[in-house]
């Protein structure tokens, strides 16, 4: 009996509502409700190009000067109308006057320049500057309200690009970052319940259009089988980052996410230091069979990699045929000069990177193991596996072949072979000088010749290097309820622009 | 009883310090967490600055100084993920899971004793073996599966329940549904035996003979004597509830202490992780002494050396202090 009052009396005080949680709003025609993976650690518009962040943050609370479109990889204005080049190392932009952040503080020039100058020189560590533009800084000129020049320390022909990553948040402390900005977006932030939910109210004075729902409410679940549930069940309108097994069913939509999954070669250590052993191993790779069998067709075989879209993309290359007869005589051929096929190739893959990795790492191992080579496999924590993704890498456990997932969502060929194929690149283990000189080459060449000129790199690295062996070109899947209208997009995974979300009926 | 307070805490402090250390300690040999908090393309100059800004590049020690300096300042250090104050994420978490781990256990002990004392009053009686089949699977599966079974039948085929998330009543029942076969399970075993244990004793029978009731006998003769066992089984499955409900935590988005440590070591976010442990390292001990104290008053023998001199019925055993808790069905009539 003791007990028994005991538990109603444990119920009866807690309400049955959770400690420092509010109250769950449900199902409201005024709320669009999404549930993510992962909590956003923060809100800061610095680091929005952190997948976590942006998706909540990127042009709902804050917006940039300039946007990207995910289809046609057109830059468009926003906070920017305009913008040219006025010189070899300097751009002008000119704003809107029109605008003005959530808690009523004009947009201007000067506000601009804060943001950018916050994001890229100052010592806060954002994201973006990490991200986009590495130590270099940039200088910054208020010309009047509305015009803002920025100067390079040399040329760059994709500033306006790099500046479409900075979001911009109303002047705050410069030397310290904070967790719930204001923004210009078509939202603000309203309450943050931490650990259980974040809830956005639509930006009553928001200088365009006024979006459909009135209410954003994120909430997140780390199992996807729960995000897919909740839109079966009519808890949540979208659920994001679900796998096709989630379960879903009807209600998952498929859109490519710009995803290429590859082999990355530790190209200086035995045996993988042989190119014929790095092109045996991409001709013994059955991609169609492990699209096919691993993502049901939802994935296609990789070519390179850079998506179609991307400037730079070169359409002429095709995926490596699968061809294990071809794939033993390159193994046999360097064994009989003597490199030591023999000696073991790890396959390192991060655990939980994307959907059936394991399974995918496994399959790997059977294949390559088919040409004649010895390979061991390793799946580490996210923690450890950046050790030997990212540089100074481990080196002391012989040939490494890394399984990364790099999706470039920038649109530009040059910050994924910045990232990962020039010779000193953070996450590159081995390059040429010839290869570093295409590619500084390309770098600085604009238009159509830009497009060539990543085009050629890329395929001299292809016929010459054989950095990768490209895998597959993956697909996200978005849950969405019939209750909303949403259409999915590339950068869906980044960047979910609420303003794109109207109620279906 | 101060005195017993006195020595427990003196003996739990050693304790405390080195699962605080050990945790300081092996959380740092996995690596400098620069790697997560970086871009991956981040420059080898944005590495060094974060490794110096956040002091991973002093010697062990010397972070063993700053940390333990800090905690007698009670600064517990930043959420390397948040910037928040690490202390105020443990405790912002924590009551959310002693709500869960608490409801679960009261329910699972009065659900436990019900079935228990049922099965134990015809040993090897169909009640008996139902009880002991479903209480053995009870305690047997994973709550990983647990939880997306009971997601998938009472959530989504059913729509009895939302599938997780903390609003409303209907909220808690998937997870303290997954939380509490367990401990039911594990309880259930150990309060039929000691019951059947207790109703073959002498003065059960002359309680019978004298003419009590059934359900006086159960209640208030053999349960008494039966409850000690149940109740150190309770407090420890209590502590493993406090200590691991991670895996429901996880599933269901369920704000806990449980979660936010795994989060935590995911994440190399020391700070939190060492708020979070020692919290919950305290509670423990916490509860420990609590259960100590109610297993005095269940069990004479075990008594304090103060308050056993009040009691006019201890027993003649004489135990100076609880040092150790026991199962064990032996009784004093």
């Amino acid at each position: 009996m003791t007990i028994a009052l005991a538990t109603g009396s444990v119920l009866a005080l807690t309400g049955c509502s959770v400690a420092n949680t509010g109250t769950s709003s449900g199902a409201d025609a005024d709320t669009v409700r999404i549930v993510l993976p992962i909590e956003p650690t923060t809100l800061e518009p610095c680091d929005a190009t952190l997948s976590s962040t942006g998706v909540v943050v990127r042009s709902n609370t804050t917006e940039p000067l300039i946007e990207r479109d995910p289809t046609s990889g057109d830059l468009e204005p926003l906070l920017a109308t305009e913008w040219e080049a006025t010189g070899d190392t300097e751009w002008t932009f000119t704003l809107r006057d029109d605008v003005t952040f959530s808690d009523g503080t004009p947009f201007n020039a000067e506000a601009a320049a804060f943001a950018i100058d916050r994001a890229v020189n100052s010592d806060l560590g954002c994201d973006v500057e990490g991200q986009m533009f590495g130590d270099a800084d940039v200088a910054l000129e208020v010309v009047d309200d509305t015009t803002l020049k920025i100067t390079t320390e040399a040329p760059d022909p994709v500033l306006p690009l790099r500046i479409s990553f900075i979001e911009i948040g109303a002047p705050t402390d410069a030397s310290a970052k904070v967790r719930e900005p204001i923004g210009t977006g078509p939202y603000s932030v309203g309450q943050w319940d931490a650990g259980s939910k974040l809830t956005l109210n639509a930006n009553e004075t928001y200088w365009g259009d006024a979006p459909a729902f009135a209410t954003a409410e994120y909430q997140w679940r780390s199992e996807g089988t729960v995000r897919a549930a909740m839109v079966t069940r009519g808890e949540a309108d979208l659920a994001l980052s679900l796998s096709a097994d989630d379960g879903a069913g009807d209600l998952g939509l498929n859109y490519p996410n710009n995803e290429t999954v590859a082999l990355r070669f530790s190209g200086d250590i035995a045996p993988l230091n042989d190119i014929r052993v790095r092109q045996a191993i991409n001709y013994a790779i059955d991609r169609t069979g492990i699209t096919d069998s691993l993502y049901a067709g939802a994935s296609v075989p990789a070519d390179q990699l850079v998506p179609p879209g991307v400037v730079g993309y070169n359409d002429s290359l095709k995926p490596w045929e699968f061809d294990l007869a071809k794939a033993k005589d390159l193994v046999d051929a360097a064994k009989a000069d003597g490199v030591p096929v023999d000696e073991k190739i790890t396959i390192v893959a991060r655990a939980d990177q994307f959907p059936k990795i394991a399974q995918m790492t496994e399959v790997l191992q059977e294949q390559l193991g088919q040409a004649g080579l010895n390979i061991e496999v390793k799946i580490a924590e996210t923690s450890v596996g950046l050790q030997y993704q990212v540089r100074p890498f481990v080196l002391d456990e012989g040939a490494i072949a890394m399984i990364v997932q790099h999706g470039n969502q920038a649109g530009d060929a040059s910050f994924s072979t910045d990232s990962y194929m020039t010779s000193q690149a953070q996450m590159s283990m081995f390059g040429s000088p010839e290869f570093d000189a295409l590619l500084a080459d390309a770098a600085t060449k604009t238009g159509d010749d830009r497009q060539v000129a990543f085009a050629d790199a890329l395929a001299y690295e292809r016929d010459n290097l054989v950095q990768f062996a490209y895998i597959a070109r993956m697909s996200g899947v978005i849950g969405k309820s019939a209750a909303v209208n949403y259409e999915p997009n590339s950068l869906s995974g980044d960047e979910l622009r609420l303003a794109e979300i109207t109620p279906a009926s | 009883m101060l005195t017993f307070l006195r020595r427990r805490i003196v003996s739990s402090a050693l304790p405390l310090l080195v699962v605080v250390l050990g945790v300081f300690a092996l959380a740092r040999l996995t690596g400098n967490p620069a790697s997560l908090y970086l871009p991956l393309n981040a420059t080898a100059e944005m590495r060094a600055n974060f490794t110096a800004k956040y002091g991973f590049d002093d010697p062990l020690l010397v972070q063993m100084a700053h940390y333990f300096g800090g905690v007698l300042r009670l600064d517990f250090g930043e959420s390397l993920r948040t910037g928040e104050p690490a202390a105020a994420m443990a405790l912002r978490a924590f009551p959310a899971t002693l709500q869960l781990a608490g409801t679960t256990m009261l329910l699972a002990v009065v659900l436990a004793v019900i079935v228990g004392c049922w099965a134990a009053l015809k040993p090897n009686g169909v009640a008996d073996r139902i009880s002991s089949f479903v209480s053995m699977a009870a305690a047997s599966v994973p709550d990983f599966w647990l939880a997306i079974m009971g997601i998938l039948v009472f959530a989504i085929t059913l729509g009895w329940v939302p599938t997780s998330g903390v609003g409303g009543a209907t909220s808690w029942i998937l997870p303290i549904a997954t939380l509490l076969l367990r401990p039911f399970g594990v309880l259930v075993q150990i309060v039929r035996g000691a019951m059947v244990s207790s109703l073959s004793e002498p003065y059960i029978k002359l309680a019978r003979s004298k003419g009590a009731s059934e359900f006086r006998v159960v209640t208030r003769h053999a349960l008494r004597n039966a409850a000690a066992p149940a109740l150190t089984v309770a407090g420890d499955l209590t502590v493993s509830l406090v200590n691991g409900a991670v895996v429901v935590e996880s599933i269901f988005g369920w704000p806990g202490i449980g979660k936010l440590m795994i989060d935590s070591i995911l994440q190399r976010d020391f700070a939190v992780l060492q708020a979070a442990v020692l919290l919950t390292a305290v509670s423990i001990f916490i509860l420990n002494i609590l259960i100590d104290l109610g297993y005095a008053g269940l069990d004479a023998r075990v008594r304090p050396a103060g308050r056993r001199k009040k009691s006019s019925r201890a027993a003649s055993v004489v135990v100076a202090e609880p040092k150790e808790r026991k199962i064990h069905v032996q009784t004093t009539p």
